[in-house]
């Protein structure tokens, strides 16, 4: 059972972490992440292939737990409307704090249209979908 | 000659985050979920409640049964309140397997607190805020560089739609898959999960096409 304290240093700490490297890696950038999208250059792609191989092979080692999860009917579709935002606008998620962070003032409008887009999803599924979507990261 | 860091120590720093964040939290790390429930922060303030209200009342009823069973010499207490029917049938030892590996009884835990999740976020920024200055980087612009200006548009008010678009692409889409680059990504494909070895796929997939597109075509 991890306490309240640890869970804030922890989630201090990998946010600044996690700002850094991505940071440092390329992903704020434009070009280098239509580059890697395109193939036309790996850095970034491998950076984070590489990361996942690395993952799974701790994981295994540390046997950490499996977390629940079954593919909805929600799996693709949002899948693939954040592969479209992702390629137009350059922003997942964490991305356009680490653009705005490096001097990408109009990236606040892609939080914006994030923060739209997050409560239009709840409303809608509460109204119209209804699915059980879980969530990734708790 | 790029001045951003060769494969190999993004690769290494992307993992050393996650693994750090899951070993520490005992929880997946997953960006869109911390900005979903820091957006909708009153209703997850009241399910915080709910929850502590919850566990008060759990540790009243477990104090209670032991002091009942201290009382009367009946043995372990709270342990006994929760024991199976005798007439219940035992599981098979597959199904056990199975259970601990999906069940969300035995894999669920409490939420990060919320304040953990918007910690998450303005680290992420300071964290990206300390690279970019150190690395020389840090220029304040009013577009989203030449990459941005060459492959999608020029035009001010474009550029603005556009941003504005996508950002509600990404909201929509993680939420409704449940998760994104580092949920899905990272945490969820390092533990070989078939959702998120789905999902990457399928958004990593799509961002290529429309990439291509964008290169290409338009």
């Amino acid at each position: 059972m991890r306490t309240r304290g640890a869970i804030l240093l922890a989630s201090i700490i990998t946010g600044l972490a996690l700002g850094y490297t991505v940071t440092n890696i390329g992903f704020g950038d434009y070009a280098e992440l239509n580059r890697m999208f395109t193939f036309q250059d790996l850095r970034m792609l491998l950076s984070f292939a590489g990361a996942v191989v690395i993952i799974v092979c701790a994981f295994a080692l540390l046997r950490v737990r499996r977390t629940p999860g079954r593919i909805h009917a929600g799996v693709i579709p949002g899948a693939v409307l954040f592969g479209t935002g992702w390629a137009i606008s350059g922003g997942c998620p964490a991305i356009p704090i680490i653009q705005i962070a490096s001097g990408y003032l109009p990236a606040l409008v892609s939080i914006i249209g994030v923060i739209v887009g997050m409560r239009l999803c709840r409303w809608a599924n509460g109204r119209y979908f209804h699915l059980d979507r879980g969530s990734c990261g708790l | 000659m790029s001045t951003y860091w060769p494969w190999w120590a993004g690769a290494i720093g992307l993992a050393l985050v996650t693994i750090n964040h899951t070993l520490i939290t005992d929880r997946s790390l997953g960006v869109s979920s911390a900005w979903d429930r820091v957006l909708h922060w009153r209703r997850e303030r009241h399910l915080e409640q709910m929850d502590e209200e919850f566990t008060d009342d759990q540790a009243l009823v477990e104090a209670l049964a032991a002091a009942t069973a201290e009382h009367f010499g009946t043995g372990t207490g709270a342990s006994t309140m929760t024991q199976a029917p005798y007439e219940k049938s035992q599981p098979l030892e597959a199904d056990i397997e199975a259970a601990a590996d999906d069940s969300p009884a035995a894999t669920n835990r409490r939420p990060a607190p919320l304040v953990t999740q918007a910690a998450l976020l303005i680290s992420v920024f300071l964290g990206g805020l300390i690279a970019a200055v150190t690395s020389g980087r840090f220029h304040l612009r009013y577009d989203m560089g030449p990459g941005f200006r060459d492959l999608v548009t020029a035009n001010p008010t474009a550029m603005i739609a556009v941003l504005f678009v996508g950002g509600v692409l990404v909201g929509f889409g993680t939420r409704l898959a449940g998760g994104c680059s580092s949920g899905h990504g990272l945490s969820g494909c390092g533990r070989l999960r078939p959702v998120s070895l789905v999902a990457t796929a399928v958004f990593f997939g799509t961002a290529v096409v429309v990439s291509f597109l964008l290169w290409k075509v338009i």
